[in-house]
């Protein structure tokens, strides 16, 4: 469903990613793992054209564009089908929970504000956060305010979510609701590739990991294989590092 | 105090205060009013970054901020008609206030504008807004909240820089307490009220501004909490 080929970027002279490839089918939750400065972010990015990658070809349904050269309307109609979720939520300050969710469509999608309301109380159900439609941020606590940024991106109905370290910036006991709703999400099929520091949950809720060191993708594979039968030295050390951490 | 004194106070009280609202106020209002506009365009020039014209907005910002205003004034009113360019004493004010004013606040919106969190821009691409939807809709109210402030100090300082235009003929609060005060020679009296008559217009904007700015929280939410 979504492929990406050959995309290289670079941030002031230093090139963070020296040609990275990934595919996703239907379905499919893709975890980047690895270790910091990596470039996971940065590819993240990319996809949904924060930034612009130097080179790459992104073929998403059967639609490819050149990510270096592709046009406003391109990345527009792009964008249409993808939604993304930030580390530090990136909800609009001037706006409640609700609104938050329902700004897009009425905006951007141009559907009637009742239609929109319903689509968006339903979306915020979905996160566990029907009773706070017409909160504002500063009375939502940070996990609560990540949940309505998911639902922000699930109202929409896109076909792919890209979730950028979505639980980095909540305290600990913040990040398992956090995780519960994108788990629910994985569960209901939805196709997601989520940038993230959480190994245990990669495990258990991805399909496929991607492994990033020093901008390329060191291993790509299903999550069974990824951590069964990992032959890659760089691989095992990391994720041996992180098992330390746990202890 | 001599009854006189009292006399000469409270027959001019009412007359300054009227020359104050019928002259005063319409030029503070409609010289801002329009300042805001020029303010807006030049940030938003600024802010996008529109090629040609940013230089030309940087170019009057430094021109206006790097001159008095009184030297300003002066420029257009006496000194355009030698070049054939006369205009009357308050349409000339407008034009020089709204000028001037403008570059300050141009400044003042620009760095509210630059204050608001880059992923408020990025989040509004991704769920789909294109850059002036979520320039309207997201970065300019949160932008405007920051501004409200600063510019309602501009707003005060325009209402009372507005006595200046009693250098170029034009009869405002200040002139017509110059008036009275020269032909009564009550000096200290009559400079005493006029300050008066300002500092009570002034504390009604300031009035206006708790208003405004408590208004603003309201429809924000609160204290906006930033991650």
């Amino acid at each position: 469903m979504l492929e990406l080929k050959d995309l290289h970027k670079s941030i002031g002279g230093a090139e963070i990613l020296h040609g990275v490839d990934l595919k996703l089918a239907k379905g499919d939750v893709l975890a980047v793992l690895g270790p910091s400065g990596s470039g996971k972010t940065t590819l993240l990015r990319c996809l949904n054209f924060l930034e612009r990658a130097d080179c790459g070809e992104v073929t998403l349904l059967g639609q490819t564009l050149n990510m270096a050269a592709a046009s406003r309307q391109e990345i527009a109609d792009y964008r249409r089908h993808t939604a993304f979720v930030f580390q530090n939520f990136n909800l609009f300050a001037n706006k409640t929970a609700l609104q938050n969710v329902t700004e897009g469509l009425i905006v951007a999608r141009k559907m009637p504000k009742d239609q929109a309301e319903e689509r968006g109380r339903e979306a915020l159900r979905r996160v566990g956060l029907a009773d706070k439609a017409d909160a504002y941020l500063a009375q939502l606590s940070g996990g609560q305010q990540q949940r309505v940024a998911i639902a922000r991106a699930v109202a929409a109905r896109p076909d792919v979510i890209f979730l950028d370290e979505p639980t980095s910036a909540l305290d600990p006991e913040l990040i398992s609701e956090v995780l519960d709703v994108i788990k629910q999400l994985a569960d209901d099929g939805m196709t997601m590739i989520i940038v993230t520091h959480e190994i245990r949950f990669a495990r258990h809720v991805a399909t496929h990991v991607l492994f990033m060191d020093e901008g390329k993708a060191l291993a790509h594979t299903s999550t069974n294989d990824f951590f069964e039968n990992q032959t890659s030295e760089r691989v095992r050390n990391f994720l041996g590092s992180l098992n330390r951490k746990d202890d | 105090m001599s009854e006189r004194l009292i006399d000469i106070l409270v027959t001019s009280f009412p007359r300054i205060l009227t020359q104050g609202l019928l002259m005063t106020i319409p030029l503070t209002v409609l010289s801002f009013a329009l300042a805001l506009v020029i303010a807006m365009a030049c940030a938003m020039v600024q802010i996008a970054d529109i090629k040609g014209l940013r230089q030309v907005v940087r170019f009057y910002i430094w021109l206006i901020r790097g001159t008095p205003l009184l030297v300003q004034l002066y420029l257009v009113y006496f000194g355009l008609p030698d070049l054939g360019i006369i205009l009357p004493a308050f349409p000339c004010a407008v034009f020089v206030f709204a000028l001037n004013e403008g570059a300050y606040c141009a400044e003042t919106m620009r760095a509210a504008i630059e204050s608001v969190p880059k992923g408020q821009l990025e989040a509004g691409y991704c769920v789909g807004m294109s850059y002036f939807q979520t320039m309207r809709r997201i970065i300019l109210p949160q932008a405007f909240r920051t501004a409200f402030p600063p510019l309602s100090n501009s707003l005060i300082s325009m209402l009372k820089d507005t006595s200046l235009a009693a250098n170029i003929t034009l009869t405002e609060m200040f002139m017509t307490a110059q008036r009275v005060a020269g032909r009564t020679y009550e000096h200290l009296a009559l400079y005493a009220e006029v300050a008066l008559i300002y500092l009570i217009f002034c504390t009604v904007i300031t009035r206006l501004q708790a208003m405004g700015e408590k208004r603003l929280k309201r429809m924000n939410g609160g204290d906006v909490i930033r991650a």
